[in-house]
């Protein structure tokens, strides 16, 4: 269960996605996203994953990681998708106790579902291809501009690459305790969901002291070698744009357009 | 006591990551054995003792804990970790019990101890490392580092292991505190006539108190047998990267000097006696 999570993990190939710009990355992703929500009917979801299926093929990563990304999620989608189904009036479809399941809420269910599942696929693919650095630097670079009216980017762009950076750190740290744990008799996996949320305890305790010790001492070593987050600093690998990005660009927005036109027109 | 055999282990199969950590180990633990597990970083002691209680399931060969196979579907795995105690490096982390004794209590109560039992065994191996009742209802993060150390080996040593596992026990600590663990290691070894499997990378820890060694290379086990029998190989342990204890290596430099010694010592005991032989023979021919 929590030894699943993939998101934040960075999974090194050699392929045409990786070697892309991260702001080109950070741009996909958002189209991805506004494409998903400007879905009318669920057929399209159809179309989006068939997309980002072959994205996944095109970064060379296993689909075997696009479900390990989403298992990290299932109680979400679980919740969504069961909520959905029950609290959606329309036209009765079935009867179960007090709950019933009309047409909408079924095909609401469905479509909110995959929606935030295709999302997190999406997201999970920017962190697969791109290092958490590649992603800081794209995004202090693409949200720039707001520095002129003095909104702080760069200390923005920094917190969001520990964060990043703590992700598998984090995980490491929570399977050494989940063995240290299991050691002195606790059961994580075959037991009821009461004993599981106490046995949970024992694991989210050292691990927040730790993750606060790990703090500060972050803080610490960074000051020791001079950070103070003032001042312009110099990159070591300046971002710039090639030809596979302006490519990657000219697809994202015919994709975007097609999917505004498709909406437009409501052909479906 | 517990027998392992033929155990190989790879992480993360069939990913372009794999790697083969284990290959082909073979050994077996008796009731009151010290055995030192020594092996350069990397060499696979950590995934090793893993297997010792079942936290990591090996891909083929078998382990037997008192003649029972604990890869068969029927053996109970949290019976097994009640007996065989592992304590990882830096077990003072998992600490989180509201008190120091209900910490120590909360592995004993796992496995299915009542609590006048849990609490008794408690209050045992609190005063077996050494933390006084003054400090039972404490909070364990207000110890030093020593005593919380001391702490999460005492929350083992309450399950009342029959083997006693220990990864790198002494890291980070100071010498005093360091000879008072593994001092007190030694007295639960004599006392309870338990078995303790230590890994360290200190050759003269490991000199010191074991009595058997292992020796990991890149997932084998390249050479076990008694203290002096590991450790008088000096030159073979070299080449692997390791390091002997440095009484040996002086030892070894008197005998590459001239000294008529027999071979290398393995404790300043040794080398004592050896030295006061080799002096009184010259003193004889005198």
């Amino acid at each position: 269960m929590i030894r699943d999570i993939t998101i934040g993990q960075y999974y090194g190939q050699d392929s045409s996605i990786h070697s892309l710009d991260s702001r080109t990355k950070l741009m996909g992703v958002s189209v991805y996203i506004a494409a998903l929500f400007l879905v009318k009917n669920s057929w399209w979801y159809l179309l989006l994953f068939a997309v980002i299926l072959a994205l996944y093929h095109i970064a060379k990563i296993p689909y075997r990681h696009l479900l390990k990304g989403l298992k990290g999620i299932m109680i979400l989608l679980v919740f969504t998708f069961v909520f959905r189904l029950i609290s959606t009036p329309g036209t009765p479809a079935a009867q179960f106790g007090i709950f019933t399941i009309t047409e909408e809420g079924i095909t609401k269910a469905v479509s909110l579902t995959v929606r935030i599942a295709l999302m997190i696929t999406g997201a999970s693919l920017l962190s697969y291809t791109s290092t958490p650095r590649e992603l800081a630097d794209g995004l202090e670079k693409a949200f720039g501009f707001l520095e002129k009216i003095h909104v702080p980017i760069h200390d923005m762009a920094v917190i969001v690459m520990i964060a990043f950076r703590f992700i598998p750190i984090l995980i490491e740290e929570t399977n050494v305790l989940m063995d240290a744990q299991a050691s002195r008799g606790v059961e994580f996996e075959k037991c009821s969901v009461w004993k599981k949320c106490r046995n949970i305890f024992s694991l989210l305790l050292p691990l927040f002291l730790s993750a606060v010790r790990r703090s500060s001492d972050l803080a610490m070593a960074m000051e020791a070698r001079g950070y103070s987050g003032e001042g312009k600093t110099s990159r070591m690998y300046p971002l710039v744009y090639h030809t596979s990005d302006r490519i990657a660009y000219i697809l994202m927005f015919l994709f975007l357009a097609g999917v505004i036109v498709m909406r437009i027109v409501n052909i479906y | 006591m517990m027998k392992v055999e033929h155990l190989k282990f790879t992480y993360a199969k069939k990913t372009v990551d794999e790697c083969r950590v284990l290959n082909d180990i073979s050994f077996s633990v008796q009731e009151g054995e010290f055995i030192g597990l020594i092996g350069s970083s990397g060499s696979g002691k950590t995934t090793l003792i893993k297997h010792l209680n079942g936290l990591l399931k090996a891909d083929s060969g078998t382990v037997y804990f008192q003649g029972q196979n604990i890869y068969d579907k029927k053996y109970i795995l949290s019976k097994l970790r009640k007996e065989v105690g592992l304590v990882f490096q830096y077990p003072e982390q998992q600490l989180f019990g509201k008190t120091v004794l209900a910490d120590v209590c909360f592995g004993p109560l796992n496995l299915g101890m009542t609590k006048e039992e849990a609490e008794k065994s408690a209050k045992e191996c609190l005063e077996l490392v050494g933390i006084g009742e003054a400090y039972y209802y404490t909070s364990p993060f207000d110890l030093s580092g020593g005593q919380k150390r001391c702490v999460a080996i005492a929350g083992i040593l309450a399950m009342q292991p029959k083997i006693l596992v220990m990864d790198e026990p002494a890291a980070g600590l100071d010498p005093e505190t360091k000879y008072m663990v593994f001092e007190l290691v030694e007295k639960i070894r004599k006392t309870r006539n338990i078995a303790i499997v230590l890994v360290s990378h200190h050759m003269e820890d490991v000199a010191r108190y074991a009595n058997k060694v292992l020796v990991l290379h890149k997932g084998e086990l390249v050479l076990s047998g008694t203290t002096e029998e590991v450790f008088t190989k000096t030159d073979f342990l070299r080449q692997i990267g390791m390091d002997v204890p440095q009484i040996t290596s002086v030892t070894e430099k008197l005998i590459q000097a001239g000294v008529p010694m027999t071979a290398p010592a393995t404790s300043v005991k040794e080398a004592e006696d050896m030295i006061m032989k080799v002096l009184r023979e010259r003193g004889g021919m005198k």
